[in-house]
């Protein structure tokens, strides 16, 4: 069995009781609301492992992320237009996202360290730009601007969407823990720690980083496309709007990046914090900028980073990145 | 009567890298002299020189500077008090003309108003200095980048220079010329410390000297006399 | 014939945008360029200046060039404070840090701007606004030949800052060896802070020129940014005239974009040939 620093202690068990319990609460009369709150829950859970597979894993800083949900939402929005069922779609906004991927790995991969952050900041606001402008079937409908409907979207029962969503996200919990357990994850580790060094121990960086991008695009256009379902419509400037990245930004930060129950407790957390402020609307978000300051100066470690670091001592895999050397 | 040591080092502990690299160091350096510290490679040198400079701090022990402390102080603190130290292989800043580099080294308080003094001190010393003043000084070659290193550190009017490996991968006839500077700065009236691998060459130049080995003072004492002491004799001149 | 006198308008603006542009990027290539960050909430700390200069002239009717007086000490601190309490303390966290704060930064000026201000569209509007000037035959806005001769004034008094006062000496040692600047008598934190608050004074200038050419929302801060980045990125880091040379081919690059796509189309076409670049070339044109 390989030993790999990040993982979770306790097998499955504790996963497969949380996804049965979850599973079941539509069926045992769990009020609608919080089903609501549980949705956002799962996709923002989905969206932060994929994020910290990248950001925290590879040292990807992406700002990327809403170009491959929106990616994901207008291509089922669209399929759904050219009369494919759902279910379809949404797998085609998946795979769409992760055709994205590829093709902008090339000149995004050119860059490194902080380029790559703005390079892939430019990346959304283009598809923004361009689906404003740009109309690819039929006449307009629901929101403004480029708007486009999920076509059928509200004859799918809210308890089905649920358990989707739930699925995806297990599945995004499950794929973490794969990866962390696997080759894949020991290389990734050493990339983070030392790219140079992790090449010349034969490590193709580039591979590795290049599956991580593909791989979380896909997911995260899978998880995009399962929300406009749930929305019922879809339109440019909320579908490539940086209030994503925030969001998987601070779940992750505040969770504990690097750490495969960081996102968890992060998107736990953030949930609540939309529930708090549901009301309060511009506000929320700059409340939650406060907030990701706050913690990266005060506990960059995030919640569960500062608990494994009370809890136990001898867990030298909880150092973090060394400061830049200096002089 | 004997006079206040213009340097006292007084058993430093010193942790490099979450290692500790220095135990208990002692030593003293008096005004005027030209100090050598020697060792191999990896015994503490650098490490020492750099903590002096401020650049590391001791975990334990203190370091005065005509008898006031300094090891608590930041490197560009420690310059306005009249040490200087030039790093290895110069760190001169390479997009920079070796003018401005010069200006640029009186950038501490006590030595701006002595800007133009210096800088013509510095061109009787280094003249080459004064020939390559509008070249960049990522075009020089190895050994006029010391010198311009050189040059740099005595625009900040120091009274102190601490010099780390001066003649690294240099040419015997550069390192000549070097050592000559060395000279007249001593003759300036400015202390000199050196670290060197170059055993021979510093114990030439030297007054006295400190023998590290593993972050340790082994020895120390007169030129004159290390030159006899058989460890030495054994260690460094093979006989 | 006719196709060259229809371009020479789209070609002229060009190049006076460009101008405005090269000045908007100045301080994020500084910033850059020192501390090796780019700052993602530039765009939004250059916009701050210009919601300032609205404040001030709705509020007290102060003529926007004017509100300088008052926007570039403010700014100076404002740059100061940030770099010296929240970005300092991120570079030894971890090699992400201040990335993450600035992003943070970022959406709090973004909706503080929105609570304040309102989404509504807005512009610097004094009565010049609206004048325009001849070059050559060609009907030219005002505001776009004030925008190029400004920057063309902050840049050269930028270069003589850096060429000759202690400061600027200290900043370009500093960006090139922080270590060996320190063992000079550099405070290197200190001027760190120094070099983002002049940055900030930059971006200060830059955002009022912007709010007189152009309307502005609070999420203009995002267009901003990648104006200036494509800047950076085209023109290369650590000249000032490639700095210069970035801006001129942004500002061509938006308006005959827009002369030969579309209106529409001209944000798009610009951040296109910024992307490409990056892709193509991420040392810039002119890059070292």
């Amino acid at each position: 069995m390989k030993v790999n620093p990040f993982r979770l202690r306790g097998g499955l068990a504790p996963l497969l009781i949380a996804t049965v319990l979850l599973a079941l609460f539509p069926l045992i009369g769990v009020p609608q609301n919080w089903l609501l709150y549980l949705f956002l829950f799962f996709i923002y859970l989905a969206l932060a492992n994929m994020w910290n597979w990248l950001a925290g894993y590879c040292g990807l800083i992406s700002l990327c992320q809403p170009a491959f949900i929106g990616i994901g939402g207008y291509t089922l929005a669209l399929m759904t237009w050219v009369g494919l069922p759902i279910w379809q779609g949404l797998i085609a906004g998946a795979i769409i996202a992760a055709l994205f991927a590829v093709i902008i790995s090339i000149p995004v991969f050119r860059l490194s360290g902080i380029y790559f952050a703005v390079g892939t900041l430019i990346v959304p606001e283009l598809l923004r730009l361009f689906f404003l402008n740009w109309r690819p079937v039929g006449g307009l409908l629901y929101g403004k601007g480029a708007g486009y409907a999920v076509k059928g979207a509200t004859t799918i029962p809210a308890t089905d969407i649920y358990w989707l969503t739930l699925i995806i996200c297990i599945g995004s919990v499950l794929m973490m823990r794969f990866i962390l357990r696997s080759n894949l994850g020991l290389g990734l580790a050493a990339i983070r720690d030392n790219a140079s060094s992790a090449a010349s121990s034969g490590i193709n960086v580039f591979k590795l980083k290049f599956y991580s991008f593909v791989g979380s695009a896909a997911i995260t256009g899978l998880a995009g496309a399962a929300f406009y379902i749930q929305q019922g419509f879809i339109e440019p400037t909320s579908a490539f709007n940086v209030r994503w990245t925030m969001v998987l930004m601070l779940a992750t930060v505040i969770g504990g990046v690097r750490l495969e129950e960081g996102p968890a407790v992060g998107a736990i957390i953030v949930v609540f914090l939309h529930f708090l402020l549901a009301r309060y609307g511009g506000v929320s978000l700059l409340i939650q900028g406060v907030i990701l300051v706050f913690i990266m100066l005060i506990a960059p470690q995030g919640i569960m980073g500062s608990v494994r670091r009370a809890l136990s001592h001898r867990t030298p895999h909880l150092r973090r990145q060394p400061a830049r050397t200096r002089g | 009567m004997p006079e206040e040591p213009l340097l006292k080092v007084s058993d430093i502990n010193v942790f490099y890298g979450g290692l500790q690299a220095l135990w208990e160091i002692s030593l003293t350096v008096n005004t005027g002299e030209i100090v050598a510290i020697i060792g191999a490679n990896g015994a503490g040198k650098s490490t020492l020189l750099n903590t002096i400079a401020g650049v590391i701090h001791p975990a334990r022990g203190s370091i005065e500077f005509e008898g006031r402390r300094i090891n608590t102080l930041e490197p560009f603190h420690i310059v306005s008090r009249g040490v200087c130290l030039v790093p290895e292989a110069g760190r001169t800043f390479p997009n920079m003309t070796v003018r401005e580099n010069l200006n640029i080294g009186s950038y501490n308080s006590q030595a701006r108003g002595k800007k133009m003094q210096n800088l013509e001190l510095v061109y009787e010393h280094l003249p080459v200095l004064k020939e390559r003043q509008n070249q960049l000084a990522k075009t020089l070659s190895g050994g006029e980048r010391q010198m311009l290193a050189i040059g740099r550190g005595l625009m900040s009017d120091p009274k102190l220079m601490l010099f780390d490996e001066l003649s690294l991968g240099l040419s015997p006839i550069i390192i000549n010329e070097l050592y000559r500077v060395l000279r007249e700065i001593r003759a300036r009236g400015i202390t000199v410390i050196l670290v060197e691998q170059n055993v021979r060459r510093s114990l030439k130049e030297a007054d006295r000297a400190y023998i590290l080995e593993c972050g340790r003072v082994v020895l120390s004492g007169n030129v004159a006399e290390l030159r006899e002491e058989e460890k030495v004799q054994k260690a460094y001149f093979g006989t | 014939m006719n196709l060259l006198l229809d371009l020479s308008t789209p070609i002229v603006m060009g190049i006076l945008l460009g101008g405005l542009y090269s000045l908007v990027a100045l301080g994020l290539s500084l910033v850059f360029g020192v501390m090796k960050l780019i700052n993602v909430a530039h765009g939004d700390l250059v916009l701050m200046s210009t919601y300032l200069a609205f404040s001030m002239m709705t509020s007290f009717g102060l003529d926007p060039i004017l509100s300088l007086v008052i926007g570039m000490p403010v700014m100076f601190v404002i740059g100061f404070a940030i770099q010296r309490y929240l970005l300092n303390r991120a570079f030894k966290i971890s090699m992400e840090a201040p990335l993450i704060i600035a992003f943070g930064i970022s959406i709090i000026l973004q909706n503080f701007y929105q609570i304040v201000w309102t989404p509504l569209s807005r512009g610097l509007t004094p009565s010049y606004a609206m004048l325009s000037f001849s070059i050559g035959g060609l009907n030219v806005p005002l505001v776009y030949g004030l925008d190029f001769a400004v920057s063309l004034i902050v840049m050269l008094a930028l270069r003589e800052f850096m060429k000759r006062t202690y400061v600027g000496q200290a900043i370009n040692a500093a960006s090139q060896d922080r270590g060996a600047a320190q063992l000079m008598g550099i405070n290197a934190n200190r001027v760190y802070a120094f070099a983002f608050a002049i940055a900030m004074v930059l971006a200060a200038i830059a955002g009022v020129f912007l709010g007189l050419t152009f309307p502005f929302t609070p999420q203009s801060g995002v267009s901003f940014l990648i104006i200036a980045f494509g800047v950076v990125v085209l023109g290369g880091l650590g000249s000032i005239a490639g700095t210069f040379i970035g801006g001129l081919v942004m500002g061509l690059a938006q308006t005959l974009g827009g002369y030969f796509i579309g209106t529409g189309a001209q944000m798009f076409v610009a951040y296109l040939i910024v992307f490409i670049v990056l892709g193509v070339r991420p040392q810039g044109i002119f890059g070292r």
